[in-house]
């Protein structure tokens, strides 16, 4: 089965941490490296995350969001060290292009908070199941509406990709031209748009009728099938990361 | 007293014209197998969604009359409440899976979860509505990775699962393949057996001769006949009305076969008898 989820399902220490810990793990971890400032604290955040990405068995999937993240941290690194007034020591130069000290040393800045935002978060999705985050978040309050959309999503974006591809198919069979230049491609979408969008709202009404033929509108508490993860030194790590984030405060304080 | 009765119904869809349904007066007992035929657009689908409240609580427009079932008013209940005592099956299986469950158990579990049952008896519920629509081996597949007869069944069992005491089924099996459709409906045999109210729009009249105990014959959104299959079958001008009879009430129909009250014979097993007969008089 298709699904847009990165979650890895593996048994490791890492997935058996709940998604809370897992939450308030990723938002210190994030916090405490912006209150102190210190960029040696935020390359020790990243690499923490790094190590338990890899512990966990999930660095393949991580290598993709790398990959699209490395286009936007190289034109950081350039813009910062090459293309902003005010810098005098340089560094090296390449052609016609001065890189400059000062640039470089803001760059990495910037560099080690994204990697450590995107490594912290990262490492929740890897490693909690959809199910798990968003069941954990119902039962705290959020709307049961919102959870089953956010939970949807994973599965019928992909079916609706497949519902493109049928229809491309079949638009395609009745003598469409869907593959060439940018032109044609573009001339061969607009025909794609009418049915996939028609096709999307009839099986949108439809699912909305299977649901209330579920009572999904019933005013009660609702039940869950899928047991509560309950990690067993949920409130020591918790203390931990509480204690990490006072004492970032004070050394900055201090 | 009966099971559901529908007293004067009518309703047009907001910005139509036509009623939809015509004044419909009738009423259906306990355990009875119904099924509805009819041409397109004759109101068999609008029939189904009034009959578990999503007319006029889904879909808006101008309603009249009214369908009580077990004395409660469909027209003043909640669509939740409607839900404990009337599950709809609908014609497209994909559509039916909520596509936010990653197994069949889960899928299953969604309805009783919106009506906070316990897990434990949630557990026992799904293993039982498994193992009567005979689809245990699926309980930890995706529902996505399906068969269109193997998710209809899903459906079937999803709604099974809320303890419903009518189904309501909005021709199930038009998008399957002949294997699909005999396995829904061997699996819809089993729940009538069970003395469960099934409610069934079919056009494969063959299907309906064989397992319903009356058929309702709509046309224009009003009812034309509501008579057992052998009596409805036998009728004259079924194909105007856009019905086409078993075949084997054609065969008979074609060698004037039929039995003392001039009804014709419906299934396999009745035309058989009747040429028996036929052919033990010469």
């Amino acid at each position: 089965m298709t699904s847009i989820s990165l979650y890895v399902d593996k048994k490791s220490i890492v997935h058996d941490v709940d998604f809370l810990t897992k939450l308030i793990y990723c938002c210190v971890f994030i916090v405490a490296p912006i209150i102190t400032g210190a960029v040696i604290l935020g390359t020790f955040s990243f690499l923490v995350s790094l190590i338990l990405i890899i512990s966990a068995g999930a660095l393949k999937k991580l290598m993709p969001i790398a990959a699209l993240s490395l286009f936007v941290l190289l034109s950081v690194i350039i813009i910062q060290s090459a293309f902003i007034q005010g810098y005098h020591d340089v560094l090296f130069t390449i052609g016609p292009v001065h890189f400059y000290r000062e640039g470089l040393i803001h760059a990495s800045s910037i560099v080690v908070r994204f990697l450590d935002i995107l490594l912290a978060f990262s490492l929740i999705v890897l490693t909690t199941h959809p199910a798990d985050m968003v069941e954990t978040l119902q039962r705290k309050g959020l709307s049961h509406r919102i959870g089953y959309v956010i939970l949807s999503v994973f599965q019928i974006i992909p079916q609706m990709a497949q519902t493109m591809k049928t229809i491309s198919d079949a638009q395609r069979s009745r003598g469409l031209e869907t593959e060439g230049n940018i032109f044609i491609r573009a001339k061969a979408f607009l025909p794609l748009i009418g049915p996939v969008v028609i096709n999307s709202l009839i099986g949108t009404r439809e699912r909305a009728m299977a649901l209330e033929a579920r009572a999904f509108s019933a005013e009660v508490k609702h039940t869950y099938f899928r047991d509560e993860p309950v990690y067993r030194y949920k409130t020591p790590v918790r203390l931990i990361l509480l204690l990490l984030l006072i004492v970032s405060i004070a050394w900055r304080l201090l | 007293m009966s099971k559901i009765i529908v007293k004067s119904l009518k309703y047009k869809y907001p910005l139509t014209e036509a009623l939809a349904l015509n004044g419909l007066t009738f009423q259906i007992e306990r355990g009875e197998f119904i099924g509805i035929i009819g041409r397109n657009g004759a109101g068999k689908s609008t029939l189904c969604a009034a009959l578990s409240g999503l007319v006029p609580h889904f879909f808006k427009g101008a309603y009249g009359g009214s369908i009580l079932i077990d004395g409660i008013n469909v027209k003043e209940s909640k669509l939740s409440d409607i839900a404990r005592k009337v599950g709809i099956v609908f014609q497209n299986p994909f559509t039916q899976m909520t596509g936010a469950k990653d197994s069949v158990t889960e899928e299953l579990a969604f309805g009783m979860e919106n009506l906070a049952i316990p897990k434990t008896e949630m557990v026992r519920r799904i293993d039982d509505a498994l193992r009567l629509l005979e689809i245990e081996n699926l309980r930890d597949k995706n529902p996505f990775e399906l068969s269109g007869g193997q998710m209809q069944r899903v459906a079937i069992a999803s709604i099974l699962v809320m303890l419903p005491e009518v189904i309501v089924l909005d021709e199930p099996t038009s998008q399957l393949d002949p294997q699909g459709t005999e396995e829904v409906f061997k699996a819809i045999k089993r729940l009538s057996n069970q003395g469960m109210t099934i409610i069934m729009v079919e056009h494969k009249t063959e299907k309906i001769a064989e397992y319903a105990d009356r058929v309702m014959l709509l046309d224009q959104g009003q009812i034309v006949a509501f008579d057992p299959p052998a009596k409805l079958f036998s009728l004259s001008n079924l194909e105007e009305r856009g019905v086409r009879p078993p075949v084997f009430t054609r065969v008979a129909k074609g060698l004037d076969i039929h039995d003392q009250v001039g009804l014709y014979p419906v299934t396999l097993e009745s035309t058989v008898n009747e040429v028996q007969k036929v052919y033990e008089s010469h």
